[in-house]
């Protein structure tokens, strides 16, 4: 009261309760049911007065008591009242039978054993053909109450509320029913819904309700508020019962006229009622595209959530990207913690229904680090079954790899951030990740990860024993693996032997004692991804055998089988367990980080590589990207549609439309317009719903030198694009969870990359010898003088051979030769006329003799790649690693003194493009890794700065790539 | 359901409030403050819904006095994990209704009618919603049963008077 206790004033009210006036009486009611809390004890003193007041001869009385009922019974009150209450049912004014019929419900909401449910469903079915329209009305509630748990007792009432309903919207109530001359438009509502209720999953009882329901709509669309809502109400009530595709467009139309309505409330009901048609009809959601994106962006925080659920509702395994990617940006901008709750698991459903493997580590990561405190355990304990066991289907073991090996990119990186703001959870399962395969990782050698990891237990002093036992473990898998143990691991794992912890003393003392009797044994006690393998107890110790019959040979006493020799038994349990976790067969080593990457990044998860590079990388500036996807659009479409072994870029279209309904065979050579574009692809860090828009773009978007709509609407659109494409009905948009979209495309990407990789092996010896006529390349390098003078000629000769290799191992032979033109690019009788080796090398030595030469990676040298536009384009998106690197540079003003530099280098000049000033090259070293470059030049004069992708199939290649270049052009 | 109806002036004071669900004296004051807050910063271009803790709320402005109601899923319907099923226009339009019957009752309904006749406002509410349920939405019914109390005590004075 006024901000002051009032409680001593309850008792008073209690009094007031008995009062005499009919006034007094309800005062005193209300004020109790204000604010006697449920277990006050007032609330047992007002019983007695509520059952006299009940069985009074005045209605208002009876009212006040049947008001109060509602509100200030409890559970144990309720046979005290009950049986009072059911005789009001039959009162015979319509005032009190309409309060009456709550008041059962509520006692039914109380105390569900006392009242009968069956016995409550008989009142109702009286009520609800009571004379009064009101009483009715009330009984509605009721109804639609219980029909939303059990509708089975009311599916006999279908045709009663049918004819209800028809009765109501042919004006028969009395006019003091109708609202704006809508008559009873709350009535009408709840009949609606109960329909809905009774007819979902049962097109009998659907069949009967086609007919009302559309005339219905057609009726309460008069233009007002009231209307409106019924409308609404129609529609939710028709995506709810069985469908009917007549009425299912007249709801589709309602909806889109809210959703195109300038006010904001119908708008609000338009993008409510596409979420809830969306779900089980997806193709509807089609139109209104637009719209939808438009409320995305509503400055309206109500509109947002609301497109949020939609979005939730129409996801497909086609956007699931960018939606999840959506749900994490508001996600990561809320405070409302029962927003980020509700979002939190959402996101978690999401990415576990749809998302593929990547992406699912990614956004379950993501989703640790921005709302941890909602992630449930098992979330984790999941992500980390997925990570162990894969995707349980053998023949993808390669896919596996890339997942291990992404995952352990994603948590390295998090090693690198202050460990407070992580949640536990994500350290635990980040510790987990990097102790089983942290020899996965291409950016870091075991021991830095262990470095880090000791780093990690020796500043956490906040973290909990849990977590810490579990990074204390995985240190020593790391150590077990690395075979050494470095002295910090040592201190540590010292340290922990005396910790109070006593599984963690445990697990500290086995360890130093493992380490200092039996070194060799630590491999097998610790073995290498093996978290998943069953561990066999071979109850025989067949193992022991040799021993055995060694002892006995030597007069030991056979050994007497005792059944109650407890301590033995615990020997033989130890040993024989150690003997199933035992290898004697050595692990296969993992494929080393670089071959596999290049050969199954490509493969599999082609369209995942952009997120590797990303996540290390700054994310550029939004418009940057904006402003060239389409151009990757652009040039992307030109190579699919042609052969079938272009597709690496295709691997895109996992997130897009399906690229059957391209135009058909436009020329490879792309204009040089498209082309500024191939570029910016790997980079932003919320990358993947940039990406994924450029990619899927390609029906929407032009090119934008032909482009007359603006820059806002295209990003509008490509949104849109993004996010609609799975929703068209060729997508069914049912696919299985995660696995389904990425081993579909594994399939048709394989045998692109073949020819790069067979390339140095296969017809090499073959093709050696035009290498002998071009001698520029020796001297060149002999300039450096690096490690191996003989290396370079090898390698040009190797990759001499690559570049023509495309040819012999070419799949395109195979089927149409019209297809195979435009598969191999325009290629001239000389190679090295056409690589452009020999004007580059003998420009190179004269033109800047300071430090420039040619770079060398491992002894090998860097050979320009002779590849088009259009390959580069191709393969910019199957190559894993990028190097960004930003610089201001006095030496490379021009487009042209950058595009000698590259040369220079060693690279092939594939493009220049004055109008963006952006040139791409590309290179390769050891016949095997690729390194593509582009460049953008901005400014002018002191104030030139240029903008570097170094992409490589090799991590450090690139990163050597881009420091060397570097220099050069500062 | 209904879990609650607020009638908030532009300042921030409550004039009247309705919960159908408990909630302990300290969180409705905490509730009553934030939602207005809410409201107060919305403009009228945007929607007259907001979610505010799980309520799914509508509220609607007449000159300085918001009219709000607060919904939940409903009991039963939550048990089995249902959705709010409410209907946000409809429960805009309800408001309407609300201050037509006020209106209808008190002439031109202000704030002053609310804030020196609080019983009588909650009795109309009382009429209209009970348990969260809009039980009564004719105007003619509604102020029916308001008349019948009035009469009846106006008898009950004349009697002791």
């Amino acid at each position: 009261m006024l901000g002051h206790d009032g409680s001593f004033g309850y008792i008073k009210a209690v009094e007031l309760a008995a009062s005499s006036s009919i006034i007094h009486k309800r005062t005193g009611y209300l004020l109790c049911s204000a604010c006697l809390a449920p277990s006050h004890e007032f609330r047992f003193m007002l019983v007695n007065q509520m059952q006299r007041d009940l069985s009074s001869s005045s209605i208002l009385e009876i009212c006040a008591s049947l008001i109060a009922v509602t509100s200030i019974i409890t559970g144990d009150m309720v046979p005290a009242m009950q049986s009072l209450v059911l005789k009001m049912l039959d009162h015979n004014s319509e005032i009190v039978r309409k309060k009456a019929i709550i008041a059962m419900h509520r006692f039914h909401q109380l105390a569900p054993e006392s009242v009968e449910k069956q016995e409550l469903v008989e009142k109702l079915r009286k009520v609800i053909c009571d004379r009064d329209p009101s009483v009715m009305g009330s009984s509605l509630n009721v109804i639609e109450s219980m029909a939303a748990v059990d509708p089975k007792p009311f599916k006999e009432l279908v045709a009663s509320l049918i004819s209800i309903l028809k009765q109501i919207i042919e004006h028969r109530l009395p006019t003091d029913f109708e609202y704006h001359r809508v008559p009873a438009p709350w009535i009408q509502m709840k009949i609606i819904r109960i329909l809905a209720a009774l007819g979902k999953n049962d097109s009998n009882a659907s069949n009967g309700m086609y007919e009302i329901l559309g005339e219905t709509m057609k009726k309460a669309d008069v233009g007002i508020n009231a209307g409106y809502a019924v409308v609404y109400e129609c529609v939710r009530t028709i995506t709810c019962i069985y469908p009917n595709s007549t009425l299912l467009d007249a709801a589709a139309d309602a909806i889109s006229r809210f959703i195109q309505s300038k006010s904001q409330n119908l708008k609000y009901f338009g993008v409510t009622g596409l979420a809830a048609i969306v779900e089980s009809h997806p193709q509807y959601a089609e139109a209104h595209q637009m719209s939808v994106i438009e409320c995305l962006e509503d400055r309206d925080e109500t509109l947002q959530r609301r497109t949020l659920d939609l979005l939730y509702k129409m996801t497909n395994p086609v956007n699931v990207q960018f939606i999840t990617g959506k749900l994490l940006d508001f996600l990561r901008g809320t405070t409302d913690s029962f927003l980020k709750e509700d979002l939190t698991t959402k996101v978690c459903s999401l990415a576990e229904r749809y998302a593929p493997n990547n992406l699912y580590v990614e956004t379950i990561t993501e989703l640790f680090a921005i709302s941890g405190e909602f992630v449930s355990q098992e979330v984790s304990q999941q992500l980390m079954t997925l990570i162990a066991e894969g995707a349980g289907e053998d023949e993808d073991a390669d896919a596996d790899t890339i997942l291990r090996q992404h995952s352990v990119t994603i948590y390295a990186d998090l090693l690198e951030k202050p460990i407070a703001k992580l949640p536990q959870l994500l350290i635990e399962t980040m510790a987990w990740v990097l102790g089983e395969y942290a020899y996965l990782s291409a950016d870091y050698t075991l021991e830095e990860i262990l470095n880090k990891l000791c780093e990690l237990v020796r500043k956490g002093k906040q973290l909990k024993e849990s977590t810490r036992k579990i990074i204390v473990t995985s240190i020593m898998k790391l150590v077990a693996q690395a075979g050494t143990c470095p002295p910090q691991a040592a201190k540590i794992i010292d340290d922990f032997s005396k910790s109070k912890n006593q599984d963690l003393q445990q697990r500290c003392i086995e360890f130093q004692n493992l380490i200092t009797c039996a070194p060799h044994m630590l491999g097998e006690v610790l073995p290498v991804d093996a978290s998943c393998e069953d561990i066999q107890v071979d109850p025989d110790l067949s193992f022991m055998d040799a021993y055995v019959s060694q002892a006995i040979a030597n007069g030991a006493k056979q050994y007497e089988n005792l059944d109650d020799d407890d301590d033995d038994d615990d020997y033989d349990l130890t040993g024989s367990a150690k003997a199933s976790v035992f290898k004697m067969t050595p692990y296969a080593k993992p494929t080393a980080p670089g071959a596999s990457y290049t050969s199954s990044s490509m493969g599999g998860v082609g369209s995942n590589s952009p997120h590797i590079a990303g996540t290390g990388g700054a994310p550029p500036s939004g418009s940057y990207n904006h402003s060239q996807h389409n151009g990757i659009t652009s040039a992307n479409t030109t190579a699919p549609a042609n052969e079938p072994q272009l597709n690496v870029r295709n691997v895109a279209n996992v997130w897009g439309k399906k690229p059957a309904n391209l135009p058909t065979s436009t020329p490879i050579a792309p204009e040089p317009g498209n082309f500024s574009a191939p570029v910016p692809a790997p980079v932003p860090s919320n990358n993947w719903s940039t990406t994924t828009s450029s990619y899927s773009t390609q029906q929407t978007s032009q090119p934008p030198s032909e482009s007359v709509k603006t820059e806002e609407q295209l990003r509008k659109e490509r949104m849109a694009a993004a996010l609609f494409g799975g929703s068209a009905p060729s997508n069914a948009p049912g696919i299985a969870r995660r696995r389904a979209p990425r081993t579909t495309v594994a399939a048709p990407v394989a045998p692109t990359l073949a020819p790069v990789q067979a390339a140095p092996t296969g017809p090499a010896p073959v093709v050696l010898p035009p290498t002998h006529p071009a001698p520029a390349p020796a001297p060149v390098v002999d300039l450096l003088d690096f490690m191996d003078d003989s290396t370079p000629i090898q390698t040009s000769a190797a990759l001499d051979v690559d570049v023509l290799a495309p040819s012999p191992i070419e799949p395109a032979p195979v089927a149409d030769p019209i297809h195979e033109e435009p598969a191999v690019p325009t290629k001239p009788d000389d190679p090295f006329a056409a690589s452009g080796l020999f004007d580059g090398f003998s420009d190179a030595p004269l033109s800047s003799l300071q430090a420039d030469s040619t770079f060398e990676h491992n002894g090998q040298s860097l050979v320009p790649l002779t590849i088009t536009t259009a390959q580069f384009g191709e393969k910019w998106g199957s190559v894993p690693h990028a190097s960004p690197i930003s610089t201001p540079s006095s030496k490379c003003t021009t487009l042209d003194s950058f595009m000698d530099v590259c040369k220079s280098v060693g690279l092939y000049n594939i493009e220049a493009i004055p109008a963006t000033n952006e040139g791409i090259c590309g290179g390769m070293v050891g016949g095997t890794e690729l390194v593509l470059i582009h460049g953008k030049i901005s400014g002018s004069g002191i104030s030139t700065k240029v903008d570097v992708t170094i992409k490589s199939t090799d991590a450090t290649l690139g990163r050597c790539l881009a420091m060397y270049m570097q220099n050069l052009i500062r | 359901m209904i879990s609650f109806i607020l009638m908030v002036n532009k300042q921030g004071q409550t004039r009247c409030s309705k919960y159908y669900q408990w909630l302990p004296m300290e969180e409705r004051v905490a509730l009553e403050s934030e939602i207005i807050r809410k409201c107060l910063s919305r403009s009228e271009l945007q929607c007259s819904f907001l979610e505010y803790r799980g309520y799914k709320t509508i509220y609607r402005r007449y000159a300085s006095l918001f009219f709000i109601i607060g919904t939940k899923p409903d009991i039963d319907a939550a048990q089995v994990g249902g959705e709010n099923k409410e209907n946000e226009l409809g429960l805009l339009e309800f408001i309407h209704n609300l201050v037509e019957t006020m209106d209808k009752w008190a002439g031109s309904i202000c704030e002053l009618d609310i804030m020196y006749q609080l019983e009588e406002v909650h009795f109309i509410l009382d009429e209209m919603v009970m348990n969260g349920y809009i039980v009564e939405t004719c105007k003619g019914a509604t102020l029916k049963a308001i008349d019948l109390l009035e009469r009846e005590s106006r008898k009950g004075e004349a009697m002791f008077k």
